[in-house]
């Protein structure tokens, strides 16, 4: 067993930034990614003298994104393309394992240059748990984004439901997905996945001039986190964070809480996103490592550390006033008795 | 109370995936809608089956030919890409196969003697009543169109064309066609 790392370490209040910056990073390329791909396009038709005036100005700024770095942009641009659902990265392929689920079932064979295509996503799963859905997901980016919609809507007097139900639900949604996808032969998982939908309909809203079916799916999970349960979709039903979610059971990086410096004064379980309870040391297989709870700590109690489990509740915090109350009338009594 | 919402809510949320499955269905012959999938992509079946719905196909077109299903087609082939060639065709130039991460299109060698043997998107069929060769107006437009010129299509008298077992089916000649409806048609082929 190690050490929890000593605080306090730098930048730990500013992580949740840098996760921040790296969720709009992010999302930003995914908005990118399709001008690049209809601007590699009109460099392939040499079209530009024919463009219209507003596509004449998407070409220009393209070019001057992309010409620092590429110098045919026809072909160079093809360095990076696709999705966080499943995307080329300098001739490496990357997917989702829960693309990789999916396809697997529906087509009940496996395809080993696809399956390794996940591996890296799988690995880090695995060292660092359900990473993906605090620091990449592009889903996650709008979700947060509502929560703080939420949070001015409450200020604003309106009355909005937080409806808890049960967080096992995902595990069902993901295992009825994986069981239609076999028995139709049609990966139904990728139509009901927000980051796959956000990466899709992003690039048909650019590049094919509208928004198709799954805008409307992501829209009503909007809705459903905004009126009826807060984050509801990531924390009860969203199959890709139920397969991530097992994937980083017994994750080596997790938080914990360091009990002498706790003051129980329930920040961080107000501030986490998947409404769990870190002031009782409840991290279990859903914490994301996004640390909210760890920037918001105003007694840098939480802390990373390398341990596979969760510690068992530690009880009350040592500078909070219930277990002080409790230690002092037992000094009392020492000393008196 | 709580477990009897949860209970009303599994249920309703069964029933509507019960619904998308039976919509969904086995992959179904698409009736009116004569579309294309992309160059070297799997047999109907296989493809739904393989395809992940990442639509790096599309990214990947220079041609920009390439388009993405909604509901038209049943929910089976929902952000399925496809073809119709009429409003852009195919150039062949097999970018989609080497970015495809499934093998639902298949990696084809951007070489004519590989794409004639391994791709199978459809074949162009001429209508002899619509066709202005055959009214007798020379045209030609059609064969020029043809990436495989003289091996998937020869013209004879008056630039008629005749369609020859090699056509692949990009829909080049059916996206040049100056007729009104077009006189020459791809004609899909979903057996891969």
């Amino acid at each position: 067993m190690t050490e929890p790392i000593k605080r306090p370490f730098l930048f730990r209040r500013h992580l949740n930034k840098l996760r921040w910056l790296s969720l709009g990073l992010v999302f930003a390329m995914l908005v990118v990614l399709p001008f690049l791909s209809v601007y590699q396009t009109y460099v392939a038709a040499h079209a530009y003298d024919l463009l219209p005036p507003s596509d004449k100005k998407l070409y220009d700024i393209m070019e001057t994104l992309s010409s620092p770095f590429v110098d045919d942009p026809a072909t160079d641009l093809d360095a990076i393309k696709g999705t966080t659902w499943s995307g080329t990265f300098f001739g490496y392929k990357i997917s989702d394992p829960l693309a990789v689920v999916g396809q697997t079932a529906a087509g009940l064979t496996v395809y080993w240059p696809f399956v390794l295509s996940a591996l890296v996503p799988v690995l880090l799963t695995l060292a660092l748990g359900r990473f993906f859905c605090g620091w990449i997901c592009p889903a996650t980016f709008l979700y947060e984004l509502n929560t703080n919609l939420a949070a001015w809507l409450r200020k604003a007097g309106f009355r909005l439901g937080h409806l808890h139900f049960d967080r096992r639900l995902k595990y069902l949604v993901l295992a009825l997905g994986v069981v239609l996808s076999a028995v139709t032969g049609s990966v139904l998982v990728a139509a009901i996945y927000p980051p796959a939908i956000i990466g899709r309909e992003i690039y048909y809203a650019v590049a094919l001039g509208g928004f198709g079916a799954g805008a409307v799916f992501f829209v009503m999970t909007l809705l459903f986190d905004l009126l009826v349960a807060q984050r509801g979709f990531c924390r009860y039903l969203c199959p890709g964070g139920a397969l991530y979610s097992l994937l980083g059971r017994y994750r080596p990086l997790r938080i914990r809480r360091v009990v002498e410096d706790c003051n129980d004064c329930v920040k961080c379980n107000a501030v986490c996103e998947f409404g769990l309870d870190p002031m009782r040391d409840d991290f279990g297989q859903e914490c994301n490592n996004c640390s909210a709870c760890i920037a918001v700590c105003p007694t840098d109690a939480l802390v990373f550390t390398i341990h596979i489990k969760d510690l068992p509740d530690q009880g009350a915090g040592h500078l909070g006033r219930h277990y002080r109350k409790v230690h002092e009338a037992e000094a009392l009594r020492q000393e008196t008795g | 109370m709580r477990r009897r919402v949860f209970l009303q809510e599994l249920i309703v949320a069964a029933g509507l995936l019960a619904c998308g499955a039976a919509a969904a269905g086995p992959a179904r012959p698409s009736v009116g809608l004569r579309f294309l999938r992309p160059p070297g992509a799997q047999a109907e079946e296989a493809f739904l089956a393989r395809c992940i719905r990442c639509g790096q196909c599309g990214e990947a077109c220079p041609n920009r030919c390439i388009k993405f299903f909604s509901t038209q087609n049943g929910l089976a082939s929902i952000n399925t890409p496809y073809i119709l060639p009429r409003e852009q065709a195919c150039i062949l130039c097999m970018k989609c196969g080497q970015v495809c991460p499934t093998g639902a299109l298949r990696p084809i060698e951007h070489e004519a003697g590989t794409i004639m043997t391994q791709v199978h998107m459809g074949k162009a069929r001429v209508d002899e009543r619509l066709c202005l060769s055959y009214q007798g107006k020379t045209c030609g437009v059609c064969y020029r169109a043809c990436p495989l010129q003289d091996v998937a299509i020869r013209v004879g008298r008056l630039e008629q064309p005749h369609v020859l077992a090699a056509c692949v089916g990009c829909g080049l000649c059916e996206r040049s066609c100056i007729q009104i409806p077009q006189a020459i048609r791809i004609i899909p082929n979903r057996a891969g």
